[in-house]
């Protein structure tokens, strides 16, 4: 009984309880359709912030430009399997496609193809999030390069400003995914009978289970081990034969290639491509707040910080006209909460919560009964 | 002057000095000798709180200055000469000499500085170049010269001899001599070169591996049989 | 004087002044600034306020924003920086810190626009500063006035940290800590200092930048990359580098956009992050230790001398 007790008064699963409790709330005040936005979007950012997490939590590099990933996948799915569909159904697909004009009339002809074809839907789905994750790893092969020679907050500040870089790129880039008007990107969710909103979040939660196993697994495996031998010591990995550069860059490109689907996912949700709104506040900085409350290294800690502070930040939407509201007395719109609160949440976290909510346990490389089998066996045989 | 009493000491994780127990009496020079590696370093850190002190006390006069910060230690007439990084090399000898005197008021920096450049002329010669440009000896000197300035009641000095040439190392430990000589000042000496330390010191003692294996006269410790041959390379 | 340089010489003496703030902070307490890019705007807001609702010339406010500047320096290191250095936080957390107090004070500048709107109908989210400007023989004073300004700080730094005690103490603190502790220089004071001179040099060059670029709460934010690469370029070695490379960085946008738009069209300003970008990535992996490292002494000696001469 007592152990039970323990338990529920640990600080991550308080935290998971209270999220579960506010999810009921919001469910039972909002409804439905607010509970699964809030869902598909923290879908979306677990799979970034597991990525996040791979790279640095687990491997030590300072991953300040996570939105190129993120941009990579986004811009891909944005860009091209549109692109692939116009041509087959014989509509522009050059540089025009992505032309204002132009793709306003395109994409609708093509949504009304997927609408009525469940398996080209399908087909058009799993492409395109293909060749999200293809441009995810070839991009974080890219931005591996610099971080052979570049240390610590250089490396940070270097890759920040890529990203700050591409950002502009998509938004003065007419071609690519429509500069400053946008793309429409086709919809392969309506084929299925339901409601796109159920399709979008069984899509975005499935991908976050799988990009979860994925790093689950990694992080237990002999790979895990070393990019933890990277991270708190690469001189010492170097000393045991282990390759400081594969290791990196086998690292940055599987982070890259999972936080690129997450984009392609995204642009697939809403529909659209818009370049100016992969900003590093919201694909980068947030992604960090998540991983720091959660705990940099563990995966669960990643979940429970990305539900927790996706929940705080829909509260502060949700109440915006009551709890908020008195600040409109000043025309102030509470909104800009949201940046003092994931500017707090780093604050608070590094000067008192350093190691997040769920701190990384050292593991044992085999379970605690075989050791002490190994330990009998050996003392009996003395 | 100085009493250090079952000190423990390292760097965070790192223990270094067991049980620890040094006397520095009034106007004598105390050696610490051993071999490289033994903490001699960190029983000078640990005075001035550079070093982790996990337990132990120091006291100064009888008032116990254990973990009081750096600046303070110095501010209470503890002068310490590092054995490396012991000047300012971008700044002047002239600003070097301003700075290690900085907790005097003007009047008393300039009467150090007289004394100091009386004892060290070398430094005149070379009083507005900056300090990365002189010698080995010539830094050395200098960074006594700056130990001096602060009017100290206690010299801490870490291995001085080190990178100096033979003749140039026979000069630093005649200026250690006077310091207690002329100036009648206590002076607590880490040095590698034992035979030359223990021969101008008063009380020595012998650090190995962080703990303390002798304890006495200097003149003691170099006759020693069996230990001034097994740690300290001196031999009969 | 050709239009580009008139405003390339305001908005690189803006940059050199921000950049020699962040080189100061980062050689004194190993923090890298990212809290720059809001006490940049927010010393432009200083200004703009006072310009727009007490009137007068922009200059006469440049003061106060530095002022400013120093408060919101003060304020993060006995919050943030202060506690992190006694831990020995690495450079990652101390920047990490400064991003959050970036965030918290971009927060506070978006409900100040807010409450500028509402209160007093101004329109604080688009300013062209230029239009408070006075005239020199007719062009922008602050042609003028903002390379005056950046070399009237470098003089009054130069004079602090060489001819007073405490500034030559905070050379020997950045040079050698622990050396200068044990003279009885207490590096607290220090610090607290340098954060003082940061924060007013950053909020001051936000007041500056505003004046060749559009004010707007995001000013400093979307600077802040060019504001690193001048840094950067001077090596993080020594405040007059700073100072050097954001000019450097600044004038060097301005002249190679210009000449690019000419040749190839105006399409090119959309992307010209990439030039500071390209400064800082090639000096990075190139000249690690910036335009300090490169031993000017020794460059001049071989040009000029003479054949026969032993080097």
């Amino acid at each position: 009984m007592k152990k039970i007790f323990k338990f529920l008064l640990r600080r991550d699963v308080l935290i998971a309880i209270l999220v579960v409790i506010a999810f009921l709330f919001i469910l039972l005040s909002s409804g439905f359709s607010l509970v699964s936005s809030i869902l598909i979007d923290a879908s979306i950012f677990t799979i970034i912030t597991l990525s996040l997490n791979l790279e640095t939590g687990l491997t030590g590099v300072p991953q300040f430009g996570r939105v190129i990933a993120i941009i990579a996948g986004a811009f891909a799915v944005g860009a091209i399997p549109g692109r692939i569909m116009a041509l087959f159904m014989h509509l522009p697909a050059g540089a025009d496609y992505a032309n204002d004009a132009v793709n306003y009339k395109v994409v609708p002809v093509i949504n009304k193809l997927l609408e009525s074809n469940p398996a080209l839907s399908i087909l058009v789905l799993i492409m395109s999030l293909v060749i999200a994750a293809i441009f995810g790893a070839i991009m974080g092969w890219i931005t591996s390069r610099p971080a052979i020679r570049l240390k610590e907050a250089y490396l940070g500040i270097s890759l920040l400003a890529i990203g700050d870089f591409l950002m502009w790129v998509g938004h003065n880039w007419e071609p690519l995914v429509g500069g400053t008007t946008a793309v429409f990107v086709p919809d392969p969710l309506r084929a299925f009978g339901v409601n796109r909103m159920v399709m979008a979040l069984i899509m975005t939660v499935v991908l976050a289970i799988i990009s979860y196993i994925i790093v689950e697994k990694l992080n237990r495996s002999p790979f895990g081990r070393t990019l933890r031998m990277h991270r708190d010591s690469d001189l010492a990995m170097s000393v045991y034969g282990k390759d400081k550069v594969k290791v990196r860059t086998r690292s940055l490109v599987i982070g890259a290639a999972l936080a690129a689907v997450a984009g392609g996912a995204y642009v697939i949700y809403t529909g659209t491509c818009t370049a100016i709104s992969f900003t590093r506040l919201n694909w980068t900085f947030w992604p960090w707040a998540y991983m720091m409350l959660g705990g940099i290294g563990s995966n669960a800690g990643v979940v429970l910080g990305v539900l927790a502070l996706a929940i705080a930040r829909s509260m502060i939407v949700i109440y915006r006209g009551s709890v908020f509201g008195f600040l409109m007395n000043w025309g102030i719109d509470p909104i800009w909460l949201e940046y003092t609160l994931l500017g707090a949440v780093i604050i608070i976290i590094i000067l008192f919560l350093p190691q997040g909510l769920v701190p990384e346990k050292t593991e044992t490389i085999l379970p605690f009964e075989r050791v002490k089998r190994i330990y009998e066996k050996i003392i009996k045989k003395k | 002057m100085l009493s250090i009493k079952n000190l423990y000491s390292g760097y965070g994780k790192l223990r270094v000095l067991y049980d620890v127990n040094v006397e520095v009496p009034k106007k004598e020079i105390t050696v610490i000798v051993g071999p490289n590696g033994a903490g001699k370093t960190t029983l000078l850190n640990s005075i001035l709180g550079f070093a982790d002190v996990f337990s132990g006390k120091i006291y100064l006069d009888g008032k116990e200055i254990t973990g009081t910060p750096a600046h303070r230690v110095a501010q209470l007439g503890i002068s310490f000469v590092p054995q490396l990084g012991n000047i300012f090399a971008n700044l002047t000898l002239k600003e070097n000499l301003i700075m290690a005197a900085y907790t005097l008021p003007k009047k008393e920096v300039d009467k150090r500085m007289e004394q100091v450049l009386e004892m060290f002329p070398v430094i005149k010669e070379f009083f507005y170049r900056k300090a990365g440009t002189l010698s080995g000896g010539e830094r050395r000197m200098l960074s006594i010269g700056m130990g001096l300035m602060r009017n100290p009641k206690i010299m801490l000095l870490d291995e001085p001899s080190t990178d100096l040439a033979p003749l140039i190392t026979k000069e630093v430990m005649r200026t250690v001599k006077k310091l207690r000589d002329e100036l009648g000042l206590t002076v607590l000496l880490v040095e590698q070169m034992a035979k030359l330390a223990l021969d101008i010191g008063d009380n020595a003692y012998l650090l190995v591996s962080g703990q303390i294996k002798f304890k006495g006269k200097a003149k003691e410790l170099l006759q020693h049989p069996e230990l001034s041959k097994l740690y300290l390379g001196i031999k009969e | 004087m050709p239009g580009w340089l008139a405003s390339g010489l305001v908005y690189a003496s803006g940059l050199a002044l921000t950049s020699g703030g962040i080189t100061f902070l980062y050689i004194t307490t190993r923090t890298f600034n990212f809290a720059h890019a809001s006490m940049a705007t927010f010393g432009f807001y200083v200004v703009y306020t006072l310009v727009a609702l007490k009137g007068g010339n922009p200059y006469i406010y440049f003061p106060l924003a530095f002022l400013f500047g120093s408060l919101l320096g003060i304020i993060v290191y006995f919050i943030l920086n202060r506690p992190l250095l006694k831990r020995k936080a690495n450079e990652i957390t101390l920047m990490m810190s400064t991003l959050g107090y970036d965030l918290i004070l971009l927060s506070l500048i978006q409900m100040y626009c807010d409450y500028l709107t509402h209160t007093y109908k101004l329109y604080p989210r688009r300013v062209t500063m230029s239009v408070y400007d006075i005239k020199i023989g007719g062009m922008n004073a602050s042609t003028y006035f903002a390379p005056i300004t950046a070399v009237l700080i470098i003089t009054a730094l130069s004079l602090f940290l060489t001819k007073t005690k405490f500034g030559i103490a905070m050379r020997a603190t950045i040079e050698n800590t622990p050396l200068s502790e044990a003279s009885g220089i207490n590096s607290d004071k220090i610090y607290l200092t340098s954060w003082i001179i940061g924060g007013g040099m950053a909020s001051l060059g936000g007041a500056v930048l505003a004046m060749a670029t559009t004010g707007s709460p995001v000013l400093g934010m979307n600077l802040i990359a060019n504001m690193f690469a001048g840094a950067i370029l001077g090596g993080l070695y020594s405040i007059y580098g700073g100072l050097f490379g954001g000019f450097v960085v600044g004038l060097a946008e301005y002249a190679i956009v210009y000449w690019l738009a000419q040749s190839l069209g105006t399409w090119v300003l959309g992307y010209r992050l990439a030039i500071p970008l390209l400064i800082m990535v090639v000096t990075l992996l190139f000249f690690p230790r910036g335009l300090a490292g490169i031993q000017w002494k020794k460059a001049f000696k071989s040009l000029s001398s003479e054949k026969g001469e032993a080097s």
